[in-house]
């Protein structure tokens, strides 16, 4: 490598698309130690998901997770947001690019806008609301949501008649009406395209009547209407008449799978399981008893923890019904009847109150403009063009791709290839590091010890989400009166950032010493705040959050005066623990900037290349004696890509690579430590030990493949897994040519009661297979029996090549399985064909069991790295949705099948996606611990070590005079110890005893 | 408005669990009565025995305590120190005749947002149905409890039981946790009725008699505890009532 070109290449990075994909990039890249150029085409940040009701398979409110990370963009000293912008053309080359960038006017100052709504207020123009998907109204001067960031107006232009008034009433003169398109250049690395799909539009599906008829919708438009947010304030409805349905129908696979009415070949990958969820959140928003169906072809309920939400929603009583739709049509009341054959062929119609078509995703034709404009390829279904092995590389250098612009998928795939990208462009990027950053100033911290309190309250509204419950301005007065109380105040939403600007000023003008912010959850919104208190000039833990909100005014909505006395008292126990409040230090403690991957598969290949590419000494430990992992048993890739190739030169790259080493047929005997700096044991199989210093941990341990007990598998040789079919493929067995009809059964140990997840990638590898065995005799009867075809996504391609080269399809139940026997020279397989209602059996001369995956043991490593495992022996990830390649213990990440079944690619990208969540950290040298944890006082220690036996962490240890001491940088301030120790010496600092005893003694 | 009786409880919510679930339960708007107040701690392993009683003391109706289901704790077993503190304290609540129904544990998970709305429906039910507390008549009896869970004895072998019966003691053996359970049961009905006797002394010197009457102590337990209490100097011999022999607190 030469360091001369190196140096000349910029340290920023262009992120073209700001939704949740655009913004984790920019995230990873920012904390990374690059400068972000965020560019937007639309006003703020947030894309899809901030239009999302809730997210499966969690339930977890999708606003209420977006937003702190909106915020935490929002806030980002190396992130710049360039809203309203498109990207123009792209020149240079990898390392050195430079972007010509279009902005359009706003119309709005957003350096002097406040946000506060007054010029949308007098605006005498009623505008279709693009956010509620044109449900409702809105005026020309907008914001797009409530928790928008940059929290700025702006003027429609489409819709604005000039007329002046918002100019009049904008006391902030933010009215800018001479703005005018503008035309920048910025220097760039690198480029990470994330702009994500649009909505498939179903208007022009005839036998649908969605253009014309009020109560047929979109999914996002059910979405909007179940939200809080939405035109309805989240009351279930219809548009036609307001009134909550009784009877709501979701039709599957609108504009995917489907060649006739529109081009999209694909599955769209998200629409079975956001179906489910919307038909789970209808049935819980609806006062009256609702029936729900979904008219479905195969439920694709494929991912991590998906069909355990798939079978609740079974339990909740949805309705799932397996048919063709042949048309909707209105009758009375709004109603419309949908007419369909079920899968015995049978004609039957049923009368709905409310349909809504679950439409899939497409590339926009912006999208595709931009990617012509700067030379990117695209693909067959004009997605951008990437191969299994670089998921997130595009045909032009330098400039990567994450998202669903690269294949239809959801949020986690989405995050982990947002990381990815991250991960690709450090490679590129590397020696350029740290130069384009600013450095945050770092504000003296005012000394309060021994002030006497001050405390400031400021009460949330949440819009209405509190104000509508809760009387606001009277817990605010309230606070006014209670002991060291000296400001309180109340604000529409105290997270937004203009009024986070107003409270770090009001907080040095009126001398507060102690915050308290009533509001929602301290679990998502408490660092926000805290930044605000530093950016005030205080001490992060002098303050204190009430959740007036997700466990007050949401909970008891018919109860308002008790909800506000509740809000009241809440209050006031913050206010007593405030006034005990001391300022406490984080301790700053270095890095060792070296990375240890568990696991030598493709995942922990993956990530251990990237990290040492980036120049980081990484050490693999693989408890074989070989690399490679499952691949080695596996032949190609869905899409065709040979995968004992990749893994040979993958192999090699990695035993050669001078800042890898090996640890091969060794495993893990004993982790101390914690993030930062693990020192780990490391112990070969012929019992050497050696002790590894290493700063982050990746593991990526894998799974294996279940060894069935039925189908005769292993009592007649001709029973095959799948991994053992790919081995006579591989080695061209003469059995395949003399073959004249193989049988494949789906689901063998997976969506079972003993193993109730799917296995994700067995109905791929199953098209795969049969189409090999197409490819090598035609003539050859090839049948898969099967529950639910999942070719997710592009896969889907192979489902319909399959079909066409001849491989028959069979369903079966659970509750029907096939039955196999030796008949005569051949394998029987007897199972009851649905479409002819009676059993068929087939004649196999080989029968392939698409086996389940089944995790690796992983309770050693569990208890090593203190992270959790889940009922199924996965890895849990710290969040389903946003945190899926780290754990909640700091320092810690994971990839690969140790996380849930998936396919090479996908490990790839989340390999690099851990890869890239490692480098955040050792990119910056430091870690910063909290001052939360527990501390001893050595003169009330008894030394009786109940501490050190109890602590599960082994903070607590014999200091030389025989008295407990705690380190910091291990304690994690559970407490436990403190509220065991028998002599009052372990003071647990946030949670003190006395603060706890002052809440209590409040009420 | 109804005149019922609306009881006030004081929640103990763990951070990772059991407030997220209560989160969850406002995200998914599940309702339940507004008679909690919720203390977050990190662990419900933080939550002290001490806590639970002060709880009682200032005036709630009940004390409510949420933790992770068993083997889901983020610290990894810290609900299991909980299980046993609180079965400590309620067995004190129902030794001293205060009652041990004023003291519920909950396990919730992050995604049982339903089941913690329904664990406060109940419990609201269970504690309004007991009637409101009168703390103030219980003013002796959890002076007491308070005074035995203070106790190194007790705090002890609270914090030992998982090492004891879940790893080992210094023998290198595993100790059955039904046996310890009995031995940890057993020492909290004696350090109850030791605080009991100290906290009758207070007002003065008294006879066995005496004691056994204001502490509702049977006359023979209190009579071995008060040689206990003797031998470990905490009180001290003052006279005689005519047979009977007369204690007081020793001097501090």
């Amino acid at each position: 490598m030469s360091n001369q070109g190196d140096d000349k290449k910029t340290g920023a990075v262009m992120v073209v698309g700001a939704g949740v994909a655009g913004m984790q990039a920019s995230l990873d890249l920012a904390d990374a130690g690059y400068f972000v150029y965020l560019v937007d085409k639309g006003p703020c940040i947030g894309g899809l998901m901030a239009q999302f009701d809730k997210t499966f398979p969690t339930n977890d409110c999708a606003m209420c997770i977006i937003s702190p990370k909106l915020v935490e963009v929002g806030r980002h000293l190396n992130i710049d947001i360039v809203a309203n912008t498109e990207v123009d053309a792209l020149e240079g080359e990898a390392g050195n690019f430079t972007a010509t960038l279009k902005t359009r006017p706003r119309y709005i100052d957003p350096a002097r806008c406040t946000g506060c709504g007054q010029c949308a207020q007098v605006c005498p123009v009623v505008a279709s609301n693009e956010f509620n998907c044109g449900l409702d109204r809105r005026a020309a001067t907008c914001i797009k949501y409530a928790q928008a960031v940059p929290l700025v107006y702006s003027i429609d232009r489409d819709s604005c008649l000039g007329c002046g008034i918002c100019e009049t009433v904008c006391l902030a003169k933010a009215i800018t009406y001479a703005d005018e398109p503008r035309r920048t250049k910025i220097d760039v690395g690198a480029v990470v395209l994330a702009m994500g799909d649009e909505i498939y539009d179903p208007s022009n599906i005839d036998t649908y009547g969605y253009a014309t008829h009020p109560n047929i919708l979109t999914s996002l438009e059910f979405e909007r209407i179940l939200s809080a947010t939405g035109p309805s304030k989240g009351r279930l409805m219809r548009p036609f008449d307001l009134d909550e349905p009784r009877k709501v129908a979701w039709l599957q696979c609108v504009g995917s799978r489907d060649l006739n009415q529109c081009d999209n070949a694909y599955c769209s990958s998200v629409c079975c399981m956001y179906a489910i969820k919307e038909a789970v959140i209808a049935k819980e928003h609806s006062h009256g008893p609702l029936d729900t169906a979904v008219f479905y072809m195969d439920i694709r309920s494929y991912g991590k923890d998906f069909e355990r939400y798939y079978d609740r929603a079974k339990d909740h009583g949805v309705r799932f019904i397996r048919s063709r739709v042949h048309s909707l049509t209105p009758v009375e009341n709004g109603d419309v009847e949908i007419r369909y054959v079920n899968e015995s062929g049978e004609q039957h119609s049923e009368i709905f109150n409310l349909v809504v078509l679950s439409v899939g995703f497409q590339v926009g034709k912006a999208t595709i403009e931009l990617a012509n404009r700067i030379g990117v390829d695209l693909n067959s279904n004009r997605f951008i063009k990437t191969d299994s092995f670089d998921p997130v590389v595009t045909s032009r250098p330098g400039v990567f791709v994450c998202g669903a612009v690269q294949g239809p998928k959801d949020i986690p795939q989405s995050v982990m290839e947002a990381s990815a990208a991250s991960a690709a462009s450090g490679v590129l990027l590397n020696a350029s590091r740290w130069t384009q950053t600013k450095t945050p100033e770092v504000l003296p911290q005012t000394n309060v010890t021994g002030d006497p309190p001050r405390i400031g309250v400021f009460v949330c509204q949440c819009g209405i989400n509190i104000g509508g419950i809760v009387n606001v301005p009277a817990v605010r007065d309230y606070a006014k009166t209670l002991p060291n109380v000296v400001y309180a105040e109340d604000n529409l939403y105290t997270c937004s950032q203009d009024t986070q600007v107003k409270m770090a000023r009001v907080i040095r003008e009126q001398g507060i010493n102690r915050v308290i912010v009533a509001a929602c959850t301290p679990r998502t919104h408490e660092p926000l705040f805290q930044e605000t208190l530093l950016n005030a000039g205080l001490n992060r833990y002098l303050f204190e959050m009430s959740n007036i909100r997700n466990q007050d005014s949401w909970v008891h909505s018919a109860h308002p005066d008790e909800a506000t006395a509740k809000a009241k008292d809440l209050v006031r126990m913050a206010v007593a623990k405030a006034a005990l409040l001391e300022p406490l230090h984080d301790t700053v403690l270095d890095v060792t900037p070296v990375a240890m991957v568990v696991g030598g598969g493709v995942a922990g290949m993956n990530a251990a290349k990237n990290l040492a590419d980036q120049g980081y000494k990484v050490h693999v430990v693989e408890q074989t004696a070989k690399l490679g992992g499952n691949a080695r048993s596996l032949c190609k890739t869905w899409r065709g890509e040979s995968i004992p190739d990749y893994v040979a030169r993958l192999v090699g790259e990695i035993e050669s690579h001078p800042m890898i080493e090996v640890h091969k047929s060794s495993q893990l005997a004993k982790v101390d430590g914690f993030v930062g700096n693990f020192v780990s044991r490391v112990k070969a199989c012929d019992g050497s030990e050696m002790e590894i210093a290493h700063g982050a941990t990746i593991l990526a341990t894998g799974a294996k493949e279940f060894m069935p007990t039925e189908y005769l598998y292993g009592k007649d040789p001709r029973v095959l897994t799948h991994l053992e079919f790919d081995a006579l493929v591989m080695s061209d067995d003469p059995s395949l040519a003399r073959a004249d009809s193989a049988v494949f059964i789906q689901c063998v140990g997976s969506r079972e009661p003993d193993r109730p997840y799917c296995s994700r990638v067995c109905c791929t590898h199953t098209m795969e297979s049969a189409i090999e065995l197409k490819r090598r005799n035609p003539d050859m009867s090839v049948f898969v029996l099967y529950r639910d075809i999942r070719t997710y996504g592009e896969r889907e391609e192979l489902y319909t090549e399959a079909r066409k080269a001849g491989v028959i399809f069979v369903r079966y139940s659970l509750d029907g399985k096939p039955d196999v026997k030796v008949a005569g020279d051949k394998l029987s397989v007897v199972v009851t064909d649905p479409i002819l209602g009676r059993a068929v059996d087939l004649k196999a001369d080989m029968l392939v069991l698409a086996t389940a995956i089944e995790p690796t043991d992983t309770l050693e490593l569990s208890q090593f790295f203190k992270v959790p495992v889940n009922e199924d022996g996965f890895f849990v990830e710290a969040h389903a949705k946003l945190r899926p390649v780290e754990f909640a213990t700091e320092g810690v990440f994971l990839c690969g099948m140790a996380h849930s079944p998936k396919a090479v690619d996908e490990s790839i990208a989340q390999a690099l996606a851990a890869a890239s969540r490692a480098t955040c950290l050792l990119a910056k040298g430091k870690v910063a611990v909290s001052g939360a944890v527990a501390s001893v006082n050595p003169l009330l220690c008894s030394s009786c070590g109940v501490c050190v036996s109890i602590c599960p962490y082994s903070a607590p240890s014999f200091n030389d005079k025989g008295k407990a001491q705690v380190n910091a940088a291990l304690c994690k301030g559970c407490g436990l110890c403190a509220a065991s120790c028998r002599s009052g010496a372990i003071r647990l600092q946030g949670y003190d005893d006395a603060q706890v005893f002052a809440m209590i003694d409040m009420v | 408005m109804s005149d019922a009786f609306a009881p006030k409880m004081l929640a103990f919510l763990c951070n990772w669990c059991s407030y997220a679930g209560a989160d969850l339960a406002g995200v998914s708007r599940f309702q339940y009565p507004p008679t909690i107040r919720v203390l977050r701690t990190m662990c419900s392993g933080r939550v002290d025995p001490l806590h639970m009683i002060e709880g009682l003391k200032s005036g709630f109706d009940g004390v409510l305590v949420f933790g992770c289901h068993i083997g889901d704790c983020h610290y990894i077993d810290g609900n299991y120190f909980t299980m046993t503190r609180v079965a400590v304290v309620r067995r004190l609540l129902e030794v001293s005749g205060v009652g041990s129904e004023r003291l519920q544990l909950r396990w919730v998970s992050a995604a049982e947002g339903q089941i913690f709305a329904e664990y406060v429906k109940e419990l609201s039910a269970t504690v309004e149905a007991l009637g409101p507390f009168e703390h103030e008549r219980y003013a002796f009896e959890l002076a007491a409890i308070e005074h035995a869970l203070e106790t190194p004895r007790l705090r002890w072998l609270t914090g030992m039981e998982r090492q004891l019966t879940a790893h080992e003691n210094v023998f290198h053996e595993r100790l059955d946790s039904e046996q310890y359970k009995r031995v940890l049961m057993d020492a909290v009905e004696m350090e109850y009725h030791k605080s009991a006797i100290l906290q009758a002394l207070k007002k003065g010197p008294l006879v066995v008699r005496e004691m056994a009457s204001i502490t509702k102590i049977p006359v023979q337990t209190v009579a071995q505890r008060v040689e206990d209490l003797e031998k470990s100097g905490r009180i001290d011999f003052c006279g005689y009532d005519g047979t009977a022999p007369r204690f007081m607190s020793a001097a501090a």
